[in-house]
């Protein structure tokens, strides 16, 4: 793919890549790694590959070869040659044609899969019959969270508060952190801890009493407070929020944030199976 | 004490040794990091060593269809400390680091520690440190203890900071391998930033510009 126009922050991201936070080298990868992996499959990749990820305004694409796409996470009313093309579905694309988003519709990040037809010449845009409708990412069920280390340096009103009162997220939030708009929370103690790791999800305690969500591109250690901690598996849902939309925290436990991952991962290792079936249905090498 | 090991979300434990910055502590965290590195733990995708703490990082999907999840992890840690073990552990290296002190709070450093320019730059180029862990940024080494004479605090709000800054805050030092916003009181300059590992020691030589 070839860049025409160059967007607001596109990369092209795989999952997060681990084994040298010791060094100071966070894990990174796509902020959404759900619809990451569902765009992966629909073309036949590895659910760990390499796509684009792009927020709005986003960036505008040549294919230089015929290529077999699949445009998942964030609905910014993409088009191919100016005419919009369905979203989570493989489509062929001829070589020539240019790939722009129109729109914010929803979401805060798409992800372009993308994969060259090597032994094939497509004339026109064709969309393939099959669609994987991802669940989930974008419903307004509440972020579950787990108590943090620090939990309890906040008071019980403010802990309260916390469970039940909606948030938005403020204007200032990036790939690193979402900081949120509230109340500043009553903390108990003002103690000091020691600069210890965090994960994407941790929730920082500022010591201003505000809260900040690490995302994907958090730092490995911090000095803050560790408030609570998103469950992985709502991390993609978060992840395609953005300032000034609205949400809600509810409490859960580990058993319930493992069993969610591993549902998640089954279901996505599944994408993956049925979509590699389809695809050799249409004879289309994706190996 | 012994060591207390608790979940940091749902995919990482922590093994908390103690709760403050000292050498001996963080041998141990050193000790720790090489037994856990040289023999991991099924599903370990990073280990990361702190003042007095090192976090596992797991892959949930392992742990939790096939070891219980972090519960099970939790136990297998503990066997693992309860262990004697002989991991090797290379021996720090010295850098020697020329430093150019002309940073932009020298001098509100010195005010604030109601010293001289020059005294600042004695007392930080006198001591040797150690290197504890790396984090914030790639290759951002944390570095202490300075001498309680230079102690300062952070900026209240993070300035903007050149890859070289050398900067202090509380009792630490460290040099930044990038640039980026930070809160550290800038004192000096280096053009050499080497590789660093935990355990390393580091000393400042004053270099004229």
């Amino acid at each position: 793919m070839k860049l025409i126009k160059k967007g607001l922050l596109d990369t092209w991201i795989s999952l997060p890549i681990y084994g040298l936070q010791h060094e100071g080298i966070p894990p990174g990868g796509a902020m959404d790694t759900f619809s990451l992996q569902i765009a992966n499959a629909l073309v036949g990749n590895d659910l760990y590959d390499k796509a684009l990820e792009m927020h709005f305004p986003a960036g505008v694409y040549q294919f230089e070869t015929s290529t077999l796409l699949a445009i998942c996470g964030a609905n910014f009313s993409a088009c191919v040659d100016n005419v919009e093309v369905p979203m989570n579905q493989p489509i062929k694309v001829p070589a020539g044609a240019i790939l722009s988003c129109k729109k914010p519709v929803s979401g805060q990040r798409v992800y372009i899969a993308a994969k060259p037809l090597t032994d094939e010449q497509v004339s026109r845009v064709k969309i393939l019959p099959w669609s994987m409708n991802p669940e989930n990412v974008f419903t307004d069920e509440p972020i579950r969270i787990l108590c943090g280390r620090e939990w309890d340096q906040i008071k019980a009103c403010s802990q309260q508060l916390f469970l039940s009162k909606e948030f938005s997220i403020s204007p200032t939030s990036n790939r690193m952190g979402y900081q949120l708009n509230q109340e500043p929370m009553k903390t108990v103690s003002s103690s000091t801890m020691l600069s210890t790791a965090v994960t994407a999800g941790t929730i920082q305690l500022l010591p201003s009493g505000q809260l900040v969500v690490l995302m994907a591109g958090h730092q490995t250690t911090g000095g803050y407070p560790r408030f609570a901690h998103v469950i992985s598996a709502d991390m993609p849902r978060l992840a395609q929020k953005g300032p000034g939309d609205s949400l809600r925290f509810t409490l859960t436990d580990p058993t319930l944030a493992e069993y969610e991952w591993i549902l998640e991962q089954n279901y996505l290792q599944q994408v993956r199976n049925v979509c590699a079936l389809k695809l050799d249905q249409h004879r289309i090498d994706h190996r | 004490m012994n060591p207390q090991i608790y979940e940091l979300g749902d995919s990482a434990l922590t093994i908390e040794f103690g709760n403050e910055i000292s050498e001996s502590l963080h041998e141990e965290v050193i000790r720790r990091f090489y037994q856990f590195q040289s023999d991991p733990l099924p599903g370990t995708l990073d280990l990361i060593p702190a003042y007095a703490s090192l976090t596992i990082v797991f892959d949930l999907g392992k742990v939790a269809s096939r070891f219980q999840g972090l519960a099970g992890m939790k136990s297998l840690i503990e066997e693992k400390l309860a262990e004697s073990f002989s991991a090797v552990i290379p021996e720090g290296r010295l850098h020697e680091i020329p430093c150019i002190y002309e940073g932009p709070d020298l001098a509100t450093v010195a005010k604030s520690c109601e010293l001289s320019e020059m005294e600042v730059i004695q007392i930080h180029s006198k001591k040797e440190y150690h290197v504890f862990f790396l984090g914030f940024l790639p290759g951002f080494a944390y570095m202490g203890m300075t001498d309680e004479r230079i102690t300062v605090s952070r900026k209240d709000k993070p300035a903007s900071i050149q890859a070289g800054d050398i900067g202090l805050a509380g009792n630490q030092t460290g040099i930044y391998p990038s640039a980026s916003p930070g809160g550290w009181q800038i004192i000096g300059r280096t053009n050499q930033i080497p590789h660093f590992k935990p355990g390393d020691r580091v000393r400042f030589i004053p270099v004229k510009a």
